[in-house]
């Protein structure tokens, strides 16, 4: 039974994070518990997402068998698998990244739990289809996160932790408070069971969407826009981001904000976009992608620190993301999606280098770096890879999903969000070509000499290295072998744009009868309320 | 009752707020706390009858009727008249969640109050002054 065996992708990190609290003492232990959980997880997600692919079906399993507007969904289809593959991948990659760049005693401080932890948030909020469980998901992965960013707890660590635990609490106050309201509202919280009602209400033009809807929206996007830090909200993520150990701000600056991007994408075009509010959300998608393009970009051409150019550059590719859904197209959805398991990757990896050329010269301002090319080829040589990944030159990852959300954004908007993304492009460019420069041609500065013995650096970042070559190893592949990727990211945007298949996968109605009941409202409908209606 | 309930939720919100602009750490962990009790008011107070007008959305709670024969024989009001345990049941789930992430502030506090003497986030944010040992 493969549909209840995607409850593994919480099973698994749930229970290695369980037993690695036990082994927090046994280095060796702890890191192999780990690493099979990540490694087990990337190779179900790929072989699930083949299999679904092939046989074109949603997995659905509902937990402890209540049936769907009820109980809980688990819900697997290309959009979800994608990114539970992209995520653990690039877990897997900082994981072991992270055992060269972690001292054994911060390691020993239940490192190994809580990542292990933080994957089981991640997972269960991709997977989720019920709003109310999403806010849990996001709660546990977040106060994995609170933990792992005090991991250490420098001063500096403490400081900027109260930015980013009592925003993200504020923004799970407003979620859940939403959920509550989205429940008094519609009377449920499984979102296919609210895209059936929604869509349904759309279709009759007697009926109305009921008053508040659209406040209603707009404050779930303010919540996973603070998440995802969109255009206004984003000012908590350069403070923070880099003050974690580097490992794992590589797995925040990949994984974390692209949850809150994913929730937009699977609730807005299902539920929170539809009907006559819809337009007024959309140009505010619009709107602030293009703010979150730009503006994120010039804010990494503006520092002069590798980690603070990476993590303002986080926020700018979030943008691209948005500009995607904003689109809404089919297409323009799998591009988003493509760029989304792309940028997962390429980000992460070059926070990996960015922590390697830490150990080099030990610092990341760029003032003080330099020469690297000489010290290290295999590094630099890497990192270029990944830069130009991240600018999207043409053979590589980044340039296809690029290419379909600038393609598709053409005709709309007289096409400025598409000139705004290339422009961006371009000075994504100029930033990483500022890291390569600085960091790697330029000889190393007279006044800061390097004074790490280059072969002994080298020798002691075995794991570093795996770490890197893995990542970047999964971006040549989305880049070189596309062809795969994009079929079933294809799939995951059209899955998005038509809500009939999921809905009648996860509330078991025959797709036929529930696509006469939503577009042909004088039919008779055959629906789990009517026949709700008539039990009392 | 509905409008006890938003002046309720109204007044808790502007006190927590308020406590959360304040400049003191555990004025501003309390304000967390009270942050969550009017988000669990809010959705109290919401979890009345669903507004649709008429039809959709579950009305009656979400309780498959075991005990229905004989409610009927009673005059079948029983179910009707039951309160809709959902929204308690989401009340619960978020004041566990609340109580975590609370010890978690608590925590934080503590620490940062041993590492750097004091409670004031204008003197927290005071001294960066980066060390050696400091470097990452």
């Amino acid at each position: 039974m493969i549909n209840h065996q995607i409850i593994l992708f919480m099973a698994i990190p749930l229970a290695a994070g369980l037993i690695s609290v036990t082994t927090a003492k046994n280095l060796f232990l702890s890191r192999l518990i780990g690493c099979v959980s990540l490694g087990g997880m990337v190779t179900m997600g790929v072989i699930l997402l083949w299999l679904s692919h092939r046989d074109d079906v949603i997995y659905v399993s509902q937990l402890g068998n209540w049936q769907a507007p009820f109980g809980i969904s688990i819900i697997f289809d290309s959009l979800s698998g994608l990114l539970i593959t992209a995520a653990s991948t690039v877990a897997l990659g900082a994981y072991i990244h992270s055992f060269d760049m972690l001292e054994p005693d911060i390691e020993r401080r239940y490192y190994h739990p809580l990542i292990q932890l933080l994957i089981f948030g991640v997972n269960l909020s991709f997977l989720t289809g019920d709003l109310f469980n999403l806010f849990v998901a996001f709660e546990i992965m977040l106060l994995a996160s609170y933990a792992l960013l005090t991991l250490g707890g420098t001063r500096k660590q403490l400081t900027q932790a109260y930015k980013y635990v009592l925003l993200n609490l504020l923004a799970s106050t407003i979620f859940v408070m939403t959920a509550g309201m989205v429940y008094g509202m519609f009377g449920t919280l499984n979102m296919a069971d609210l895209a059936r009602i929604v869509h349904e209400i759309q279709a009759d033009p007697d009926r109305e969407l009921p008053t508040g809807f659209t406040a209603l929206s707009i404050t779930l996007l303010l919540v996973f826009g603070l998440k995802g830090a969109f255009f206004p909200l984003w000012f908590w993520l350069p403070d923070t981001y880099y003050t974690c150990p580097i490992s794992i701000a590589g797995l925040f600056g990949g994984v974390l904000t692209k949850v809150g991007v994913y929730s937009v994408a699977r609730t807005f075009p299902l539920i929170f976009a539809v009907g006559e509010g819809s337009q007024l959300i959309i140009l505010i998608i619009a709107v602030a992608s293009a703010f979150t393009m730009f503006l994120g970009v010039l804010g990494a051409v503006s520092q002069h620190e590798i980690r603070r150019i990476l993590s303002i550059h986080v926020i700018s590719q979030i943008g691209y993301m948005m500009f995607g859904i904003a689109i809404m197209t089919g297409w323009a959805l799998a591009g988003c999606v493509f760029f989304m398991i792309h940028n997962m990757v390429v980000k992460c990896a070059l926070f990996l280098c960015c922590g390697a050329m830490e150990k080099h010269a030990g610092t990341d301002d760029l003032d003080r770096l330099g020469g690297l090319l000489k010290r290290d080829v295999f590094l630099a040589v890497l990192f270029f890879i990944a830069a130009l990944s991240l600018v999207g030159l043409p053979p590589l990852s980044g340039f296809f999903g690029k290419l379909v959300i600038i393609r598709e954004g053409w005709p709309y908007y007289w096409g400025t969000l598409s000139i705004v993304g290339l422009l961006t492009g371009s000075l994504t460019l100029l930033s990483m070509l500022k890291i390569w420069g600085y960091g790697f041609w330029n000889p190393t500065p007279k006044a800061h000499p390097i004074r790490t013995d280059a072969p002994t650096v080298k020798r002691n970042l075995k794991a570093a290295y795996t770490g890197i070559v893995f990542l970047v190893g999964t971006a040549l592949f989305l880049g070189f072998a596309a062809e795969p990727v994009c079929q079933v990211a294809l799939r995951a945007g059209e899955q998005l744009e038509d809500p009939v298949p999921y809905i009648s996968a996860v509330l078991r109605i025959d797709p036929d009868v529930l696509r006469v009941s939503l577009e042909a409202p004088a039919a008779p409908q055959v629906t789990l309320s009517a026949a709700a209606e008539a039990s009392p | 009752m509905t409008f006890v309930m938003a002046v309720c939720v109204a007044v808790v919100f502007g006190v927590s707020i308020y406590m959360l602009l304040g400049r003191e750490l555990k004025g501003l962990a309390m304000g967390v706390f009270l942050l969550g009790h009017a988000a669990n008011l809010c959705i109290l107070a919401q979890s009345g009858s669903p507004v649709l007008p008429d039809g959709e959305g579950l009305k009656a709670p979400p309780v498959l009727s075991h005990g229905d024969y004989e409610a009927a024989a009673h005059g079948g009001e029983a179910l009707s008249r039951m309160v809709d345990p959902l929204p308690q049941a989401l009340i619960l789930t978020a004041i566990v969640i609340s109580f975590a992430v609370m010890a978690f502030l608590l925590t934080l506090i503590i620490v940062s109050a041993r590492k750097t003497n004091t409670l004031d986030i204008n003197e927290l944010g005071k001294e960066q002054l980066p060390t050696p040992s400091q470097a990452h």
